[in-house]
C-alpha cells in the first residue's frame, strides 16, 4: 500500500506540492507566534534575571525597567544622588551600584556603573580585566571593539548622533562574557567618569544645583557644562557624600525578605521608586499575552481555511479518481485498502506539511530573534517544548479525522458505477 | 477450475421498465470456454458485472461451485472476487507511475496476499505473456503491451475463472489477436474457466461456446444449436 501512496504521490508531486506548502505556511504561522513569543518572555526575563530590584525616581515603572534592563534610550527623571549612599550603608543591602546613561560610541550605549555591578551581573572576563582608573573601559561580549582599542563618547543616546566629547577618551581593558542581555552591546565606564564628562561630581559646591538639568541622561542639543575625564584617576566608588543625581541604582538585597523590606521602603520614600523588573515584566507579559492570543486566532483561521481547502480538494480528487477506486475494487483490492490509500496520502502530505511547517517557523522565529538579539543585544532562546508536540499531535488527529471523510467517500464508492463512468 | 450456474437471475434499474438483463437458466461447466456477444446495451457489461460479483441480481442464484454470489455482502464479494477470478477489462486499469511487475502485484498486496511465491509468480507471468522487462513503467508501454500486463495481473493468483470484458476492443488487430491468444492459451494452462464478453469475432470463434444478448435476454447460444 505505501508503495502505491508513494508512486501515486510522485505522480501527482505538483498537486502534493502545493498541499505540502499550504499546510506547511499554515502551520508555521502558528509555531513561529508562539515560538517567538516565547523567546521574548524568556529572553527578556533570563536578561532581567540579575536585576534584582532597581530604584529610580517616582515616574513610570516600565520605563524604569526598559531603560535599566535593557538599556533602551529614555530620558528618565533624576533622583538625588544620597539614595545612592543610603543604599550602600543599609544592612539589607548585598551591594548597590548606580547606572548612569547618556553617551554612545558608534552606537553602542555608554553605561557608567561600578566593578560591583559588573562583578555581581556577569560570569568574568574574556580578555582583558576591570576598569581600575577613571579612563578605561569594560565592553560586553556583543560589543565589537578588542581591549586596547580608543573609545570617544558621542553625548546623546545611541542613534541620536550628537557632539562628540573632544578631549575624552576611554581605553577598552577589559571584555566580558556573553550574558545573554542588553548589557552585552554596551560600553561600561566608571560613574564617576561620566559624572566628570558632564561636569558632575568634579566641583562638590556646584554638583548640588548641576543636578536639576546636566543629567546623565539623554538630554541633546542643551548647553552644557562639559568636563572631561581624568583618565588616570584610581577608582572611586565609596560614594559616602555629594553624588549627583542618578537615574537608576540597581540593588542587589541580601536576602528575599531584605528584597521585599527594601522595595517598600523606597517605594514610599520620597523622591524614589523601587521596582522589581521581574514584576513590570510579567504585566508585560500580561500584554504579550494578549498579542499571542490575536495572532494565534489569525493563525486558527489561516489554519481553518487551509484546513477547508484541503477537504475540498480531497473530495474533488476522489470524485475525479472514481474510475482508479473502482477498478482497484474491481482487481481485488478490499475496501479498506482504498480507504487505507485515500486515508493515507492525505495524512502523509498534511504531515510532511505539519513537519516543514515546524521546521518554517523555527527558521522564522530563529531570524526574528536573530534580528532582534542584533539590535538589543537580549538573547532570545527559540526553544520547542511539549506543548509545541501536544500542539502537532492535535494538528495530525485534526487532519487524521478530516481525512477520513474523503477515505469514506472512497470507501463507499460502488466499483461498478466507478468502472461505468 | 470453476463451473458457473446461473439459474431465475434478472436484475433491474430504476426508471427502466425492462429489466437491464434476465437469464432464467445458464451452465458453463468447470474450465469452459464461453463467449458473450451482443449489440451495446444489450446487458453484456451486466453480465460481466453480475457474473464477477460486481453486482448483485435483484433475483436469481449465481453459483460458482458452491458459492452462490448473489448471496454474499459487497466486502466478500470483494474478497471472494479477489481470490477467484481474474479480470480483463477494455481499458486495462493500470496504474501509471508503478512499474509492470508492481501493476501485476498490486491488487495482491492490497489484499496482503503477495507472498513470495506469488512474486515469483508474478514475474513468471510477465515473461510468459512476453514482456521481458518487468520494471517497465506502464506508462511507456504499447497498448497491447499493457493489455499483456493486464492479463499478466488476472491470472496472479490463480483464478478458478477468467472474465474479460472487451479485452482487444481498444487494440489494433495485431495486438488483439496477440491477446486473445495468450487468454486462450493462459486459461487451459493454468485450467481456469474462461467468459469473454467480446464483439471481436476473430476471438469469439476460438471459444467453445458462444451466446448472443438482445435486450437483456439470450436470443442466441451454440450449444443450443448443437443438442436442441
Amino acid at each position: 500500500m505505501i508503495r502505491f501512496v508513494f508512486a501515486d504521490l510522485r505522480r501527482l508531486w505538483a498537486a502534493s506540492l502545493v498541499i505540502v506548502l499550504l499546510v506547511a505556511l499554515a502551520t508555521a504561522l502558528g509555531v513561529a507566534v508562539t515560538l517567538q513569543e516565547r523567546a521574548l518572555r524568556l529572553g527578556s526575563a533570563r536578561a532581567a534575571d540579575k536585576f534584582d530590584l532597581i530604584v529610580g525616581a517616582p515616574g513610570s515603572e516600565t520605563q524604569l525597567v526598559l531603560s535599566s534592563v535593557f538599556l533602551q534610550p529614555a530620558a528618565l527623571p533624576l533622583m538625588p544622588g544620597e539614595v545612592l549612599t543610603k543604599l550602600i550603608a543599609d544592612p539589607h543591602v548585598a551591594w548597590a551600584a548606580p547606572i548612569g546613561f547618556g553617551d554612545n560610541f558608534i552606537g553602542y550605549p555608554i553605561v557608567g556603573t561600578t566593578t560591583a555591578l559588573i562583578s555581581g551581573t556577569t560570569t568574568g572576563f574574556t580578555k582583558g580585566q576591570m576598569f581600575a582608573h577613571e579612563g578605561e573601559a569594560v565592553v560586553g561580549s556583543g560589543v565589537d571593539l578588542s581591549v586596547g582599542t580608543e573609545v570617544k563618547p558621542m553625548h546623546g543616546a545611541a542613534g541620536e548622533g550628537g557632539e562628540t566629547h573632544a578631549d575624552s577618551i576611554y581605553h577598552v581593558v577589559g571584555k566580558l562574557q556573553p550574558t545573554g542581555t542588553a548589557w552585552d552591546r554596551a560600553i561600561l565606564v566608571p560613574i564617576q567618569a561620566v559624572w566628570h564628562i558632564h561636569g558632575l561630581g568634579e566641583d562638590h559646591d556646584h554638583a548640588g544645583e548641576a543636578n536639576a538639568d546636566h543629567n546623565a541622561a539623554a538630554e541633546g542639543g542643551e548647553e552644557h557644562h562639559h568636563g572631561h575625564i581624568d583618565a588616570d584617576a584610581p577608582l572611586d566608588e565609596s560614594f559616602s557624600r555629594d553624588v549627583p543625581g542618578l537615574p537608576a541604582i540597581l540593588v542587589k538585597p541580601k536576602t528575599i525578605g531584605d528584597a521585599y523590606t527594601l522595595r517598600q521602603t523606597y517605594r514610599t520614600t520620597e523622591g524614589t521608586r523601587a521596582v522589581f523588573p521581574a514584576e513590570v515584566l510579567t504585566s508585560l507579559y500580561a500584554t504579550l499575552g494578549d498579542a499571542r492570543t490575536v495572532l494565534m486566532y489569525v493563525a486558527y483561521g489561516a489554519q481553518t481555511l487551509v484546513a477547508a481547502a484541503l477537504m475540498l480538494i480531497a473530495v474533488i480528487h476522489v470524485a475525479q479518481r472514481r474510475k482508479q477506486i473502482g477498478a482497484l475494487r474491481a482487481f481485488g483490492a478490499p475496501r479498506f485498502a482504498v480507504f487505507g490509500i485515500v486515508w493515507l496520502e492525505l495524512l502523509l502530505l498534511v504531515a510532511i506539511g505539519v513537519g516543514a511547517g515546524f521546521g518554517l517557523g523555527y527558521g522564522a522565529a530563529e531570524f526574528l530573534a536573530g534580528l532582534f538579539t542584533a539590535q538589543s543585544g537580549v538573547h532570545m532562546p527559540v526553544e520547542f517544548t511539549t506543548s509545541d508536540a501536544v500542539l502537532a499531535a492535535t494538528f495530525l488527529t485534526v487532519a487524521a479525522l478530516m481525512a477520513a471523510l474523503p477515505a469514506a467517500l472512497a470507501y463507499r464508492q460502488s466499483p461498478v458505477e466507478a468502472l461505468r463512468g | 477450475m470453476l463451473p458457473l450456474a446461473l439459474s431465475g437471475v434478472a436484475i433491474s434499474f430504476p426508471g427502466l421498465a425492462q429489466p437491464v438483463l434476465s437469464i432464467d437458466g445458464l451452465a458453463v461447466p468447470a474450465g469452459g470456454r464461453l463467449a458473450v456477444t451482443g449489440a451495446s446495451g444489450s446487458g453484456k457489461s451486466t453480465f460481466v458485472n453480475l457474473v464477477s460479483g460486481l453486482e448483485r441480481p435483484d433475483t436469481g442464484a449465481i453459483r460458482w461451485r458452491d458459492t452462490d454470489i448473489a448471496t454474499l455482502s459487497e466486502s466478500r464479494r470483494d474478497r471472494w472476487r479477489a481470490t477467484n477470478v481474474g479480470l480483463v477489462m477494455q481499458d486495462f486499469h493500470l496504474f501509471p507511475g508503478l512499474a509492470a511487475i508492481d501493476n501485476v502485484l498490486l491488487p495482491a498486496r492490497l489484499a496482503r496476499a503477495a507472498t513470495a511465491e506469488i512474486k515469483a509468480r508474478a514475474l513468471e507471468l510477465l515473461s510468459r505473456v512476453g514482456l521481458s522487462r518487468p520494471n517497465q513503467s506502464v506508462e511507456t508501454m504499447s497498448r497491447g503491451e499493457m493489455q499483456r500486463v493486464a492479463v499478466a495481473r488476472a491470472l496472479l493468483r490463480r483464478p478458478g475463472v477468467i472474465i474479460a470484458d472487451e479485452p482487444t476492443a481498444s487494440l489494433d488487430t495485431e495486438a488483439g489477436a496477440e491477446v486473445g491468444r495468450l487468454l486462450l492459451e493462459l486459461a487451459d494452462q493454468e485450467g481456469a474457466t474462461l467468459i469473454v464478453v467480446s464483439h471481436d469475432e476473430r476471438l469469439t470463434e476460438r471459444l467453445d461456446r458462444r451466446i448472443r444478448l438482445a435486450a437483456g435476454r439470450v436470443v442466441a447460444d451454440t450449444a443450443a444449436e448443437v443438442s436442441p
